[in-house]
């Protein structure tokens, strides 16, 4: 049975009769890395704080680790760690400082831990500096280190790569996956769909403060929405009927020089290949594609169409 | 959970910044010039001839008064004139010299040091809250397992701490310097007040110094209180200052065009100098007496907290 960390219940948020999180409900599972995906002014933010208790909660329930947000804040928030927006530190003080600021009042915090995150988020070096004088990339760093002083069970990050370069970015992907891997929940937001797509196992795609669907994304390929491509070298309108006498209810479009086939069963592809190759078409090439997920995201709030499809290997 | 260590937390962030430091020596370094150049410049000669020193100044007061009277200047002025010239007669006629200092004499002079204190309590006072908002450091707070309330608690007895402490200080290096300077004598010296009857009275200075010790307190309280207020109902730091600034110095301004009006000493502003209480009625507005200024400055502390609480308890942070 799978657990879950982090339950949100029929969560809403009004302001001035304006509802900004609209019955939200979704469950995020021990050790995953749960995406929240939405354009600017979905309510991602919005979502979060109320998770984290910046924002009081107008309806509906957040549960961590079992116990009620609303009624137990603080036995709730005891094994949780976030970062809302940049990560905002204390820049008259050192970085040491600043993390014995957080490990003085959380529960459990030895000096040895603190020494330990000191090293797993590479600051040793600066860490008697005083934070006025760290980079971005530093201060993002000494922030994700008070978030995980207490080895928090659920980490919340709110747009955690802003500011940060290709290899910070990079970094942190490789890092939450260790903490995910050891059992930590992870919640991250982000408008960025890419990178949603590589940092994530699952991802909702919100919109308008409602939630419009729940990605697997490692599952993708096993989905529907894949198709192959064949790229033929001559008459295609006599390619295609060849494919539609294997199978009528085949559905096959013209692209130009290519015809496109939704499925995913790779040995079906294999099948009409054989088929093509034996009526005499010259097949150039095969490529089997699947709608990423900014292409779902965009379908989902209504934005563009199906343009930027990416390859994916046929043999698996 | 561990509450006392969010006031630890709060401590360590006022200590941390340059300018608690600079607030603490402002004060000391004052007192200490004063002190030097009192002892380089006073005329010896004028301290062993007082006798003769005060009974020129009476005649000169009486002067004034005639002239005064003539005029009909304002009734304060000749009252003042008055009260002069009785204290002053009465002095020369009990052997009690007004020029003769001592560490207590001293820090009787000194109690307006006070102000820079409750200045500089109102500046810490309306940051604590409100640059945690401005600079985002509150979300890093707020996401802890503790009830808001604890967290803003913190933070109140922490300013109230330092502006204790601070006050503490400057006391004892008033009563040091003074000491060092005047000798540390004088338990038994006396002042000269004018009691509302209009008799001249005789009375302990160090029961006036502790006095006025007590009323800070009670003053920088209130004045905490109010700072904490405006410190959370304005989110950003240099309007908090700013405001309680103006409130504080505007606030006697407004008193003074105020004074006819009776519901004027139930305005805060009207009780938030005590020290001019200790020996006896506020010569403003007559109503005013130590009791009643203290009852009100505590229903007003009461009041600005629970708004203070109720307001930080709720407030949505988008910063």
């Amino acid at each position: 049975m799978t657990t879950h960390t982090l339950e949100l219940k029929n969560l809403t948020k009004k302001i001035k009769g304006k509802t900004i999180v609209d019955d939200l409900s979704f469950s995020v599972r021990e050790g995953e890395i749960f995406g929240l995906l939405g354009p600017n002014g979905a309510g991602k933010t919005t979502t979060i704080r109320m998770i984290v208790g910046l924002i009081s909660i107008t309806d509906g329930d957040v549960l961590i680790n079992g116990d009620n947000l609303r009624g137990n804040f603080e036995k709730a928030m005891e094994r949780v760690g976030a970062i809302v927006e940049n990560p905002q530190l204390y820049d008259y003080m050192t970085g040491y400082k600043n993390l014995m600021q957080y490990a003085r009042i959380m529960p459990d915090v030895t000096k040895e831990r603190i020494d330990e995150v000191i090293d797993l988020v590479d600051l040793k070096n600066a860490i008697h500096d005083k934070v006025k004088t760290y980079s971005l990339g530093m201060r993002q760093r000494l922030g994700v280190a008070q978030a995980l002083l207490h080895k928090p069970n659920v980490l919340i990050l709110d747009e955690p790569t802003n500011g940060l370069d290709p290899q910070g970015i990079y970094d942190l992907r490789n890092y939450l996956r260790l903490l995910a891997n050891n059992g930590t929940s992870v919640v991250v937001s982000s408008h960025m769909l890419a990178e949603m797509q590589m940092m994530c196992d699952r991802v909702a795609i919100i919109q308008h403060g409602k939630l419009m669907r729940i990605d697997e994304i490692l599952n993708q390929d096993d989905e529907a929405d894949v198709k192959v491509h064949f790229k033929i070298e001559g008459d295609v309108s006599q390619a295609k009927q060849v494919l539609l006498n294997l199978n009528e209810d085949l559905n096959v479009t013209e692209s130009g020089q290519e015809l496109i086939v939704q499925t995913a069963d790779v040995r079906f592809i294999a099948e009409m290949n054989k088929q093509l190759v034996l009526a005499g078409v010259l097949v150039v090439g095969i490529q089997r594609k699947t709608k990423t997920l900014e292409e779902r995201f965009l379908e989902m709030t209504k934005k563009g169409g199906d343009l930027n499809e990416v390859a994916v290997p046929v043999n698996e | 959970m561990k509450w006392l260590s969010l006031l630890t937390n709060e401590w360590i962030k006022i200590f941390s910044r340059t300018r608690t430091w600079i607030f603490l020596a402002i004060p000391i370094v004052i007192i200490i010039g004063i002190a030097v150049y009192d002892k380089v410049t006073t005329d010896v000669e004028v301290n062993e001839n007082w006798k003769q020193e005060l009974t020129q100044t009476v005649k000169d007061d009486q002067k004034a008064l005639d002239e005064a009277k003539k005029n009909n200047d304002n009734e304060i002025y000749i009252d003042m004139l008055e009260s002069n010239i009785k204290q002053n007669e009465y002095a020369i006629a009990n052997d009690i010299s007004p020029y003769e200092t001592t560490a207590w004499q001293f820090m009787k002079d000194m109690a307006w040091i006070s102000i820079f204190i409750g200045l500089f309590v109102i500046v810490v006072a309306s940051d604590i809250v409100s640059n945690e908002f401005a600079k985002g450091t509150i979300k890093m707070l707020l996401i802890r397992p503790y009830s808001r309330w604890k967290i803003l608690l913190s933070k109140f007895v922490a300013t109230l701490g330092f502006a204790f402490l601070m006050w503490l200080v400057v006391i004892l290096v008033t009563w040091l310097v003074g000491g060092l300077a005047y000798g540390f004598g004088g338990m038994d010296q006396s002042y000269l007040i004018t009691a509302e009857d209009g008799q001249v009275k005789e009375r302990l200075i160090v029961e006036y110094v502790f006095a006025n010790i007590g009323v800070e307190f009670i003053e920088l309280t209130a004045l905490v209180a109010m700072s904490f207020m405006i410190s959370t109902l304005f989110m950003s730091n240099s309007v908090a200052i700013g405001v309680a600034l103006f409130t504080m110095f505007a606030g006697n301004t407004i008193v003074a065009l105020l004074a006819t009006k009776d519901w004027v000493i139930y305005t805060l502003f009207a009780n938030m100098d005590l020290s001019v209480l200790i020996d006896g009625q506020n010569q403003m507005i007559k109503d005013l007496t130590l009791p009643f200024s203290i009852s009100v400055l505590a229903v007003y502390t009461v009041i600005m907290l629970a708004i203070t609480f109720t307001v930080f308890q709720k407030r949505d942070v988008k910063a």
